[in-house]
């Protein structure tokens, strides 16, 4: 049974379309959304989020249509959203901004919400900082406030737009930890920059490029149609879409292999940079025609 | 105190009777300050005291050190009986911080001071800035930039629409008695103390009607805007009193009922997300 089903997608900002046709079922498990910047990613998480409506298509989120009132309700009660970009509001410490969140999401009684805004602030690693202002946090552990907050009462539902910026590598590993144990039993769907988010942890990758989807399936899916165009060369080859020289002093370069090269296994960042550079190709041959 | 052999190290019966506590003064102090040095008998204690117990001491100590201390006004707002979790609501706006209300009692006070000096023209600007203040204070309240957490807040259960009357409540609670006091030191009639009143309750449910509209900013931007451009009008051509007269109070209580029914009936335009109508 799919959580949440997008039919006929589309968002437009004025006359500039940010989604179009996007047709999506997503079920319980960790789904990475991928795509350059102005892809529509974000737009597509806030319609998810109930922050912003659809103007075409259907949208069904547990069963729930987020354009009535009641359903909009049901949603968001099973919903956790971390958005790209939240404020805070001046004075509140860490705990204190959890804590009038988890008032937000309806726990009224005071020693039940305490504990569990505790149990979010212990997962986002803050326990050491909750009692600091919130503006005198860092980049990484202001990040951090916005996802703790996210997880208060374990939502069905979790919709985080990029949450491992500002993290360093090891706040990133642990924040593996929480999502893909939330994942067990949740929808989770995140979108990144970082290719190798969603290499460890995504079961499903979906590649949004101009306001529609270009990919969706396995990593290993992905992956795998890179295969044969990636390869080591003493030089830059002309034709490669990308090239960069390796620790080795070796240059890895990635698009048509022309015959008789070493080629390599690709990685999910690979096949990402053909995906949209052909993509990226295709429109130009258009545009020209 | 019963004798009992001595050894380096506490006895179970000492170490029992401390974990229930039953130990004397003396006893429970000697054998504290032998599990702060002793590690061996610390690990034995461990055994002894009762875990759930430890918890929630434990929990109870995090609570008072991590749980927000409630600020002046928070406090001030459960003596009259507001909940905790309303009242942390509520201070989350600009409009519920002392920088606010000290602008908006400057703004009464020097009103009401110009009242007092230079009388037809102070009273005009008096009666002009008066039912203004609480309108700025919804925008204050509810504005684009008032809440930096709006993208969050509106993807919660909890009402918009019962967060916003909430806090307009709350703005109208603090600035109402001080535009009142002021208008009491004026010269004149007593009722022209609260003759504002009805005009400034019609402003804030105007401003509040077309907030989901066009934004808290613009709509309390431009009743303040239109009521501005009105009372410089009458107080050129006419009585500045008229601005305080009958046709401004019925005016006024039309308006008011008007836009509370729209309230009412669109109260869940509030909750929508962006983009929808």
């Amino acid at each position: 049974m799919s959580s949440v089903i997008l039919t006929g997608l589309g968002k437009r900002y004025g006359r500039a379309p940010a989604l179009t046709g996007v047709d999506l079922r997503l079920s319980s498990g960790v789904t990475g959304l991928l795509g350059p910047n102005g892809a529509g990613k974000t737009t597509l998480l806030r319609i998810l989020a109930t922050a912003l409506a659809a103007d075409e298509g259907q949208v069904r989120v547990f069963g729930q249509n987020p354009a009535d009132t009641a359903g909009r309700l049901a949603i968001r009660r099973r919903l956790g959203y971390l958005p790209q970009e939240s404020g805070f509001p001046r004075g509140f410490t860490a705990f204190g901004f959890v804590d009038y969140m988890a008032i937000l999401k309806e726990w009224s009684d005071r020693a039940a919400r305490h504990a569990e805004v505790r149990r979010v602030v212990g997962l986002a690693d803050l326990t050491a900082v909750a009692t600091k202002r919130v503006h005198a946090l860092s980049g990484g552990q202001r990040r951090r406030v916005l996802l703790a907050q996210a997880l208060i009462g374990r939502p069905d539902l979790l919709v985080l737009d990029e949450p491992t910026t500002g993290l360093d590598p090891q706040q990133r590993a642990r924040l593996r930890d929480i999502l893909s144990t939330a994942g067990e039993t949740a929808t989770l769907v995140i979108s990144t920059h970082q290719t190798e988010d969603v290499a460890a942890l995504c079961e499903r990758v979906i590649v949004l490029d101009q306001g529609r989807v270009h990919f969706d399936g396995s990593v290993e899916g992905l992956i795998s149609s890179a295969a044969g165009r990636v390869w080591l060369a003493t030089d830059r080859h002309p034709e490669a879409q990308h090239a960069w020289r390796i620790g080795t002093g070796r240059w890895r370069n990635v698009g048509d292999a022309p015959a008789d090269v070493e080629v390599v296994d690709p990685t999910l960042e690979d096949a990402y940079l053909l995906l949209v550079g052909d993509r990226a190709r295709e429109t130009e041959k258009e545009v020209v025609a | 105190m019963t004798q009992q052999p001595r050894t380096w190290h506490a006895n179970e019966a000492e170490l029992r009777a401390l974990a229930d506590g039953v130990a004397g003064p003396a006893l429970g102090a000697s054998v504290e300050s032998h599990l702060m040095r002793c590690g061996a008998c610390r690990a034995r204690m461990n055994d002894l005291v009762d875990g759930v117990l430890l918890d929630s001491v434990w929990s109870a100590i995090r609570e008072t050190v991590e749980a927000p201390r409630p600020s002046v006004f928070e406090r001030l707002l459960r003596k009259f009986g507001v909940s905790a979790e309303s009242g942390r609501l509520l201070v989350a706006v600009p409009a519920m911080r002392g920088a606010w209300l000290i602008g908006a009692t400057a703004a009464l006070l020097f009103a009401g001071g110009a009242a007092l000096f230079a009388s037809g023209f102070g009273l005009a600007l008096f009666l002009l800035v008066a039912p203004l203040v609480p309108v700025m204070g919804v925008a204050a309240a509810y504005g684009g930039d008032a809440d930096p957490s709006h993208e969050l807040v509106v993807t919660t259960p909890y009402s918009a629409g019962r967060l916003l009357l909430l806090r307009t409540a709350a703005v109208l609670a603090t600035s109402l008695p001080v535009a009142a006091l002021v208008g009491l030191a004026l010269p004149g009639p007593a009722w022209l103390a609260v003759a504002w009143l009805i005009p400034g309750l019609a402003f804030v449910s105007l401003s509040l009607a077309a907030a989901p509209f066009v934004g808290a900013t613009v709509s309390s931007g431009a009743v303040a805007a239109t009521w501005s451009a009105i009372a410089i009008a009458v107080s050129k051509i006419g009585d500045p009193m008229d601005l305080a007269g009958p046709a401004v109070q019925v005016g006024s209580l039309v308006l008011c009922a008007a836009a509370v029914t729209t309230i009412l009936t669109h109260f869940r335009l509030f909750d929508l997300p962006r983009g929808q109508t």
